[in-house]
């Protein structure tokens, strides 16, 4: 007999006709939603006993169907219906039925594990099969058509799951004839015990899924709830102007206020370069672009200001660099520039200059210079001072050792301060030596350089990195330099 | 009493109350102006103080012999010439305090950019502490 398969999943061992038109399209893609499993195997195997051991059964089962025409019905059928087995040692008897218990299920699950395993011996299989497969087969084919449409739709239904699926099933391929018959088709009561158990797992997996679903949507629930939490926190944090920036946590409140004024600079830096660069070349009077020189010193002013607060709460901050961007982090002396570099490098880009300026300019460069190996010596004896307190702590006067440590750890501060003030005479030095033109473009050079090592910052960060596997050469000198750390250690051992 | 004058290779250490000189109740700021005058460089500082180390390098880096007066090492009178240093300078540490050719300079910060403004050398000069 050919099968029809209506989809994907495994056909009904016995109810499937060429005929067989399902009249609900709709009902068999709803299929994975809402479906009850353990209760379409009780309807099948109450089915099976019905259709061909028990006439006056069928309506009964019928009544019990019919409330459900629709793919609700299963959720929420209210019947439970108990039959007392009527023991029967051949599928052939009439008069059978089966203890069966059709529970109604509160809620539906969405999956369901299909038993692999047949519910019948495959001797007691074997055994029908040789006596009557056609009668049975027509008998079936009679009761079927006595149930109209909520027996097509227990048939679609039936097509989902099927107690001994082929497609599902993890035994070997069985023949045809024995899937058809599967069902109805053992002794009572080897079907009655295995199926029984077959149920009570299905059961079990129904409840268990039910319970996993319930977990989840627990879970989902509570992320929500924490998620709305930290938006809230997220914006009230905003609005109070907290600036994590590049510590992420772990940032101080007088370093997340200067590092928010820090970026309000930086914008006024852009706008002030913008400003310089438009008053040159639009060949400005000498007292409009004094207005721009003289804001742009200010706007430097205000910085060593900010700076200078800072340092009162987080000298660290600071000194370390946390602040800047990495490369301008490298290259940091006391917690900014170094002024005789700046000199420097202004040197070759202000070329115009009268012999007094070069003098100036020169001179400038030296003292800077001067001054910077002073206060670089003045730190180095601080650190060996620190060094040697916290070195020499005993046991007994830590504590005191610490304070004293504290108390050397300030001195930090004035560092700091001294080097930002020495930044700061610098560029006054420099706006009095210059004339206003030069003034204007020595500045506009000064914001250049910061912002295009600000830039080579980022483009540094987002440079594409290869991979030590793919290069050769690299992995090569990996294997040189592990070679090399590994006979260093070898040789300390003896040393 | 004895004090131990620690010469080290570029200062002259001396110490603030000196055995040959009459030992008069001053008024610290008078005792300050007049030990002030003595020298070319005169630096009040501490031993401890670590930017009093740098105003130190600063002069020495530049050829300058500066007479330092280390207030720690004189128990009696060097603390009130400190609190009569934080009085004079307005902040609450006393040292380093710097004076040239009897004038007071001032402070780290005042000295760095008398340097850089190009103050300090012809002060130095006119002072005699340095030739060049």
């Amino acid at each position: 007999m050919a099968t029809q398969d209506h989809h994907h999943h495994q056909h009904l061992p016995y109810v499937v006709y060429p005929a067989f038109n399902p009249p609900n399209t709709g009902f068999i893609n709803q299929e994975g939603s809402s479906f009850n499993f353990g209760e379409l195997e009780e309807a099948i195997v109450l089915q099976g006993y019905k259709i061909h051991n028990d006439e006056t059964k069928l309506p009964l089962y019928t009544s019990v169907l019919r409330p459900a025409a629709t793919l609700d019905m299963f959720p929420s059928w209210p019947m439970r219906v108990h039959q007392t087995p009527r023991g029967s040692n051949s599928s052939t008897d009439s008069g059978s039925g089966v203890n069966v218990t059709i529970a109604s299920r509160p809620e539906s699950h969405s999956h369901i594990e299909l038993e692999p395993e047949s519910p019948m011996s495959s001797n007691t299989r074997k055994t029908f099969l040789e006596q009557q497969p056609r009668q049975q087969e027509h008998v079936l084919r009679q009761q079927l058509q006595h149930l109209q449409i909520p027996q097509q739709q227990l048939e679609m239904e039936c097509e989902e799951g099927s107690p001994g699926g082929s497609s599902q099933s993890q035994q070997a391929p069985k023949p045809f004839s024995d899937k058809r018959k599967g069902i109805g088709s053992t002794s009572q009561k080897t079907l009655d015990a295995k199926t029984l158990r077959r149920l009570a797992q299905n059961r079990e997996a129904a409840r268990k899924s039910r319970l996993r679903k319930k977990a989840y949507v627990q879970q989902l629930e509570s992320s929500r709830i924490r998620l709305a939490q930290l938006e809230q926190d997220l914006q009230r944090a905003r609005s109070q102007g907290l600036f994590l920036g590049n510590g992420g946590g772990n940032i101080s409140s007088g370093a997340a206020m200067f590092d928010m004024e820090y970026t309000r600079w930086l914008d006024d830096d852009h706008r002030h370069m913008t400003e310089l660069r438009k008053g040159l070349q639009s060949q400005y009077s000498d007292g409009d672009l004094n207005v721009i020189v003289d804001s742009f010193v200010a706007h430097y002013d205000d910085i060593f200001r900010f700076k200078g607060v800072a340092a009162k709460s987080d000298v660290f901050h600071l000194i370390t660099g946390m602040w800047t961007t990495p490369a301008e982090r490298c290259f940091l002396w006391m917690g900014g520039f170094r002024p005789s570099e700046l000199i420097k490098m202004l040197t070759t880009q202000l070329d115009p200059l009268t012999e007094q300026q070069v003098v100036g300019i020169y001179s400038l460069q030296q003292s800077s210079q001067q001054a910077e190996e002073a206060l670089t010596q003045g730190l180095d004896q601080l650190h060996q001072s620190l060094v040697d307190t916290i070195a020499s702590g005993s046991v007994n006067d830590g504590v005191h050792h610490m304070a004293v440590a504290l108390g050397k750890l300030t001195n930090l501060e004035g560092f700091v301060r001294q080097a930002d003030n020495l930044r700061q005479q610098t560029l006054h030095q420099l706006h009095r030596i210059l004339t206003v033109r030069q003034a204007a473009k020595c500045f506009l050079v000064i914001s250049e350089y910061y912002g295009r090592l600000r830039a080579l910052s980022s483009l540094w960060a987002s440079r594409p990195r290869e991979t030590l596997i793919s290069d050769e050469n690299s992995c090569q000198t990996t294997t040189d330099l592990q070679m090399v750390q590994s006979s260093h250690s070898h040789f300390s051992n003896f040393g | 009493m004895q004090y131990q004058a620690a010469t080290e290779y570029y200062y002259n250490y001396i110490p603030v109350s000196h055995p040959y000189y009459p030992t008069v109740a001053v008024d610290p700021l008078e005792r300050v102006a007049k030990l002030a005058a003595q020298n070319a460089v005169v630096i009040f500082s501490l031993s401890t103080c670590c930017m009093c180390y740098a105003v130190k390098s600063l002069f020495s880096g530049m050829g300058v012999n500066p007479t330092v007066y280390e207030l720690d090492e004189d128990p009696v009178r060097g603390r009130e010439i400190e609190r009569a240093l934080v009085r004079l300078m307005g902040s609450s540490t006393a040292v380093p305090v710097v004076f040239i050719g009897g004038r007071l300079v001032g402070s780290m910060d005042r000295v760095m950019a008398s340097h850089i403004n190009g103050t300090l050398v012809p002060l130095l000069k006119k002072a005699g502490a340095l030739w060049l």
